[in-house]
């Protein structure tokens, strides 16, 4: 199955090297879907604990702690890395 | 259809005559009463409102400029230091002339400027967590506009306690985020944030997005102030200027969250 992914925020850098579509087995987990966006990341350059993660607009929790869901086809994986400037 | 809000603070009573629109004040806010904007109860309600921001740079002075001008009866304003250069790419209190001036007492004349119905009141500095509760119990509605996770999680901590709305606005490069809080009911900041995102002093920004956030986070109290229209209690909308992208997402609130879980 496919899902879209989505990088926001602090991240933008990362949005750039990121497909905007990941292929997953089907029934595959956030959790799964994490691990596989791991490579594309530089390893000096992960994205931060703190960043939100949410799945076709639901509010899962943070890169460091959150609730691993089943992910369906077409699902959208939003990962906001925070922001604080005023 | 008049639609009323749940904002937490708007008040049930009956407005006093002092709370009435003078025939000069309806003259001033005719363009935003009538149908899809407000009515003149909710004007009403938004002269009887008062609004602290904090702090009042590029995101926090459009801010309060719109609340200001939108007639919120009382704006109170807070921001240390003094006007440099580099706020120019995105203060629009201050210009030119008012380099080496204290921000809080330039910005708050100009505001003053802008609306003879409105009070304005200036802190010249960062409230520490005693003077955040005290100020938050004073005001209706707060919104942060800070650039560090301390002081938005601060005045989170306060908005909460004294049981006002709270709107976190941030933003870094060409994005910006809004969070608004209904204490109790939604998350709060402290719910996502359960420990403080790293501080980052020279974050980059461009003026656009800074002042995008800010007059979509004065929209947000209009809103809850004037109890018109929908807020958007519990989410979290994201503005990617950069990438050309909105996203918003439903809040979950955190059980443990050492802020709001005991509401
Ligand atoms: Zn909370």
């Amino acid at each position: 199955m496919k899902i879209q992914i989505v990088v926001t925020g602090r991240g933008y850098d990362a949005a750039e090297t990121l497909p905007n579509e990941l292929t997953l087995a089907d029934d595959a987990s956030l959790e799964q879907a994490l691990l596989a966006l791991e490579e594309y990341f530089p390893d000096d350059r992960p994205l931060p604990p703190t960043c939100l993660l949410a799945v076709s607009g639901r509010h899962l929790g943070t890169v460091s702690q959150f609730q691993s869901i089943t992910l369906r086809e077409g699902d959208e994986l939003t990962l906001i890395a925070p922001v604080a400037g005023g | 259809m008049e639609a009323i809000n749940d904002s937490p603070r708007l008040s049930e009573e009956p407005p006093q005559p002092q709370d009435r629109l003078s025939p000069e004040e309806l003259k001033r806010y005719d363009r935003q009463i009538g149908p899809g904007v407000l009515t003149v109860a909710g004007q009403e309600r938004l002269k009887r409102a008062s609004a602290l921001i904090t702090r009042v740079g590029g995101m926090g002075g459009p801010a309060a400029l719109m609340l200001t001008m939108g007639g919120v009866g009382r704006v109170v304003i807070a921001h240390g230091g003094e006007m440099i250069s580099p706020d120019l790419n995105r203060q629009v209190l201050g210009s030119e002339p008012d380099l080496g001036k204290p921000r809080a007492e330039q910005f708050s004349a100009y505001l003053r400027t802008m609306n003879r119905f409105v009070e304005v009141e200036a802190i010249d500095h960062e409230p520490d967590d005693a003077e955040a509760l005290e100020l938050a119990r004073q005001v209706d509605l707060i919104i942060a506009c800070p650039p560090t996770f301390a002081e938005r999680l601060r005045l989170n901590r306060a908005a909460v306690s004294a049981g006002i709305p709270f709107i976190d606005a941030a933003q870094w490069g060409m994005t910006g985020t809004l969070v608004v809080v209904q204490p109790g009911q939604t998350a709060c900041l402290e719910c996502l944030y359960p420990a403080a995102p790293p501080f980052e002093e020279l974050f980059p920004v461009v003026g656009a997005i800074s002042a995008t956030i800010g007059s979509m986070a004065a929209l947000e109290g209009i809103k809850i102030l004037s109890g018109e229209g929908q807020p958007l209690w519990g989410q979290l909308l994201s503005y990617d200027g950069r990438q050309g992208r909105i996203s918003q997402i439903n809040l979950q609130r955190r059980a443990d969250c050492d802020c709001c879980g005991n509401l």
